[in-house]
């Protein structure tokens, strides 16, 4: 076996059968432990078969067994040795026959998965213990901080006492972190997951939320003190021992650099630790949180999580569904469609969205209809058609009610417009021209025999508003000129006890008599 | 305000809720102010589905829900439609989207679109979906843009509200990601099945639709008249005909002796007009605006569907498809100024045949079956009418 290759004693990790061989090597493992080093195939077996030693019973055949012996083998986790023994039976004669034994780069390996396998299972608990014994201990630092001269090696010792229990701490609460945010889905109705994970909850939050909530306080405090009371000393005596450990002592020159610089990194690193201690339990600012209330806000998430999947549990129990699980459900309905039609029949069944859709009818068609006087029982083919515009059939194209039209013609209109717009011009121009005077006139002179037509009473009764509002209250004489400004009123009140009667074609307007004057500041023709 | 005036919000809102049973604040004005409508009539629009359909109306300040249980499971010409293109969704959109809905269901208030994207890649590990054939990966630029349909139907319900970034960039590349608010309410609003689908074991499809439509049976003489009349206001609600001879004896008879009670009830509040004829009822509107599909429409297909119809209408017995494509074909060049460009060619009588076809089957005016297309009896209402004097009259 001198060419063997080296040892590969990692190698059945990533085999098909990996969990063959890890149940195979625990076997040695646990022999080994009863002080047996030799183990035939079929001891192996047996042993496998059992199930001793806390592991479960595997049905395997001795077959197998053989040939994961003999990958291990190849991988050097194990070691094989001609077996002398006595056989019972021709068959095991005529095979090959070994002992087996762990080989050195095997037991590594096994003591090595141990210890991955413990980290990685390590779950995610608290010692309470711990807070109380980092309490402890930063007590302890405290009361050296307020020493005159600390002793280097007492505090050197507390704070690696300080930062180990620390450091199993920060690991477990990292642990249980992690496995919190881990999402477990219960989305399939894994009951017996959520229990499990719901007992360590609530567990996890007897044991520690309730005496982080306590003991945070506590600590928080004690480290506030601790950092009043000048830290740094300590850090720095602690520092100086440690450097005194890697330098071996001496006088040179050189030696006393090496130990400055080494006692420079050590002060770098306990500093390091020390901050990292102070932002567990100490907020720096709001929108840094310390750890611990970082784990209090993911414990109490979690609550509000296990509350909301305890009443989806019980939704379903009670043959109410949860709505997630329903979209999925339907994604499964739609997924076993048939085809497109069948899809757009279970949409409008679960969804309910689509739109009322109907015929239209237009007024036309309504009068046909109500002036053929149908009854219930006409049928369509008797009853008058939509109508529907010969320009609509003929091109594809109509003017619809309330949009508007896309080209439309607008010179009739227009045409109508400018005609009405000129009418009114006329008449306003003659009605200016009825009511504007030569100077002042009596009112009831104005209108004079045949009284005013509509349109320049209009205008006259718009020339005396303006001329009535501008008079000023007690005054009795006023001139304003119209809102367009083009005329100019000018009224005197004559006597208030003297009613004058003007005839229009609209009635009789009585009022007191007043002079008045009009006076036409756009000569005829200008006005447009 | 006038008792007319109160009447005619109500029925502008009772509209809106029939166009979309699904409104939400602040969309754009004319359906704010529709919502608006709907929340200020909302008791007596409440109350009067109740008593007539049995349809649920749930209004709060962000939201209108009308949960319209269709009268009819068969009715396949209603499709979930893509926002932009109003192109019919499919098999695959509707999965995605119930995924879609199935993260968001779980999700935060907020969520990007990268995330729902993995959500749903995620959920479509389902083995169901996988032995269904249905299989997503968010790599190609089809697969994301059926997500994207998805994402901008749940836009235009209101279930998401865009913060920053959008959809096209995402679709160009999938590491331009899309930041959305999700209103849970809404969310929680669109499902309608009466009864959660997690809890329907059948495996037949039909069965199924039944059971997420199904309301409780009725076990008294007046609730099973009751749900008769029910399920016959439903479909003259929803549907544009409603044929006595496609109806159970049950609800044709209820129909035929309540026609005017149901019929006037409709009336009232929608402004629907019953067109009442000896096969069958069609609520119309004199507004047409209370619907999806119009008829007559303008533009290329819209008059080639008229015209089919009138060639349908006036024609004895049914017609195969070939004949109708011949049909187009001629009609085509005969309107060949009018059409659409490129609408004379020889093969897109075909596809202008198609639409047409699709358009008066989802109006319950033909039936398909086996390459023959046969009136209904509403069709003759698109009839050519007859230049009468009458006519003359009513126009003048």
């Amino acid at each position: 076996m001198s060419d063997a290759p080296p040892p590969q004693p990692f190698a059945y990790l990533q085999a098909p059968n990996a969990a063959l061989y890890g149940q195979v090597l625990a076997v040695f493992a646990q022999a080994r432990e009863r002080f047996i080093v030799h183990l035939r195939p079929e001891d192996v077996a047996a042993e496998l078969r059992q199930g001793s030693g806390g592991t479960a019973a595997v049905p395997v055949g001795t077959e197998a067994v053989g040939a994961a012996l003999e990958k291990l083998v190849e991988w050097g986790n194990l070691r094989a040795d001609a077996d002398t023994g006595r056989v019972t039976s021709v068959e095991d004669f005529h095979r090959a026959r070994y002992l087996y034994q762990l080989t050195r780069h095997g037991q590594a390996a096994l003591r090595a998965m141990a210890v991955y396998e413990q980290a990685l299972g390590r779950r995610g608990e608290l010692q309470s213990v711990a807070l109380a014994d980092i309490a402890e201990q930063l007590g302890s630092l405290l009361v050296l901080a307020q020493a005159e001269d600390p002793d280097p090696a007492k505090t050197h010792l507390l704070l690696l006492q300080i930062a180990e229990r620390f450091g199993s701490l920060a690991d477990n609460a990292q642990a249980f972190m992690a496995s919190l945010r881990r999402t477990i889905d219960f989305q399939d109705g894994d009951e017996e997951a959520f229990i499990a994970y719901k007992d360590r909850l609530v567990e996890y939050i007897e044991r520690f939320i309730a005496d982080l909530a306590g003991r945070g306080a506590q600590i928080a405090d004690l480290l506030t003190r601790l950092n009043a009371a000048g830290v740094g000393r300590l850090l720095l005596a602690a520092a100086r021992r440690e450097a005194g450990d890697a330098v071996p002592d001496s006088d040179e020159p050189e030696a006393e650099l090496a130990r400055a610089e080494a006692a420079q990194s050590a002060l770098v690193a306990w500093e390091n630790r020390w901050r990292g201690l102070a932002d567990w339990f100490l907020s720096r600012s709001p929108r840094q949180p310390s750890q611990a209330k970082l784990l209090r806000g993911a414990a109490v998430s979690a609550i509000t999580g296990l509350i909301n999947t305890v009443a989806a549990l019980n939704e379903r129990r009670g043959g109410r569904s949860d709505r997630s699980a329903d979209f999925r459900a339907l994604a499964r309905f739609f997924a076993q469609a048939a085809d497109d039609a069948a899809a757009h029949r279970l949409w409008r069944a679960a969804f309910a969205l689509t739109p009322a859709r109907h015929l239209t009818v237009d007024a036309a068609t309504q009068a046909a209809w109500q002036e053929a006087d149908l009854a219930a029982t006409t049928p369509w083919a008797e009853a008058p058609p939509l109508e529907i515009s010969p320009r609509l059939r003929e091109t594809g194209s109509y003017e619809r009610r309330g949009r508007p039209n896309r080209v439309a013609d607008r010179t009739a209109a227009r045409q109508v417009l400018a005609e009405q717009v000129e009418r009114e011009a006329a008449q306003t121009t003659a009605a200016r021209a009825r009511l504007a005077t030569d100077g002042p006139v009596l009112l009831s002179e104005l209108a004079g025999p045949d009284g005013l037509d509509p349109h320049a009473f209009r205008l006259f009764l718009a020339v005396l508003g303006d001329a009535l509002s501008a008079r000023v209250p007690g005054e009795s004489e006023s001139s304003a000129l119209t809102g367009d400004g083009t005329m100019e009123v000018r009224l005197k009140l004559v006597d208030p006890d003297t009613t004058v009667r003007i005839p229009t074609a609209d009635g009789v307007l009585c009022g007191p008599e007043h002079i008045i004057e009009i006076i036409d500041l756009a000569p005829t023709g200008d006005v447009v | 305000m006038t008792d007319a005036d109160v009447q005619a919000e109500r029925r502008r809102a009772a509209r809106a809720l029939l166009a979309s049973p699904l409104m939400t604040s602040g969309s754009e004005a004319k359906r704010s102010e529709d919502f608006r409508l709907v929340r200020k009539h909302a008791g007596e629009l409440a109350s009067w589905f109740t008593q007539e359909t049995g349809w649920r109306l749930v209004v709060d300040a962000g939201a209108a829900r009308l949960y319209k249980t269709p009268a009819r499971p068969d009715d396949a010409t209603r499709p979930a439609r893509a926002p932009r293109t109003r192109v019919p969704f499919t098999r695959r959109r509707y999965v995605l989207l119930c995924l879609a809905l199935a993260v968001l269901e779980r999700a935060d208030a907020q969520i990007t679109l990268g995330r729902l994207a993995d959500g749903v890649l995620t959920a479509t590990g389902d083995p169901v979906l996988v032995a269904a054939g249905i299989e997503f990966r968010m790599d190609r630029r089809e697969e994301r843009s059926d997500l994207v349909a998805a994402v901008r139907l749940l836009l235009e319900w209101g279930v998401l509200h865009r913060v920053a970034g959008d959809e096209e960039a995402y679709l160009s590349e999938a590491s331009n990601d899309v930041l959305y608010d999700v209103r849970r309410r809404v969310l929680a609003a669109l499902p309608a099945a009466t009864r959660g689908p997690s809890t329907v074991e059948a495996a037949a499809p039909d069965q199924r639709l039944t059971l997420l439509t199904s309301d409780v049976a009725p076990d008294t003489e007046e609730l099973r008249l009751r749900a008769l009349r029910h399920r016959l206001t439903r479909r003259l609600l929803d549907d544009p005909v409603v044929y006595y001879a496609e109806l159970p004896e049950d609800e044709r008879a209820y129909l035929v002796s309540q026609r005017h009670a149901i019929t006037r009830r409709i009336t009232e509040l929608t402004g629907l007009v019953a067109e009442m004829r000896a096969e069958g009822i069609a609520m119309v509107d004199p507004e047409d605006e209370l619907t999806d599909l119009r008829m007559p429409e303008q533009g290329t297909d819209g008059h080639a569907t008229l015209l089919v119809a009138a060639h349908l209408a006036t024609a004895d017995g049914p017609r195969t498809e070939p004949q109708l494509v011949e049909l187009v074909r001629q009609l085509a060049a005969q309107h060949r100024s009018y059409w659409r460009k490129g609408a004379a060619e020889p093969a897109a009588a075909a596809e202008l045949l198609s639409q047409a076809l699709d358009r008066l089957t989802a109006l319950d005016l033909v039936t398909r079956e086996g390459g023959h297309v046969t009136a209904k009896p509403a069709l003759v209402r698109y009839a050519l009418a007859a230049p009468t004097i009458r006519k003359a009259r009513s126009r003048a």
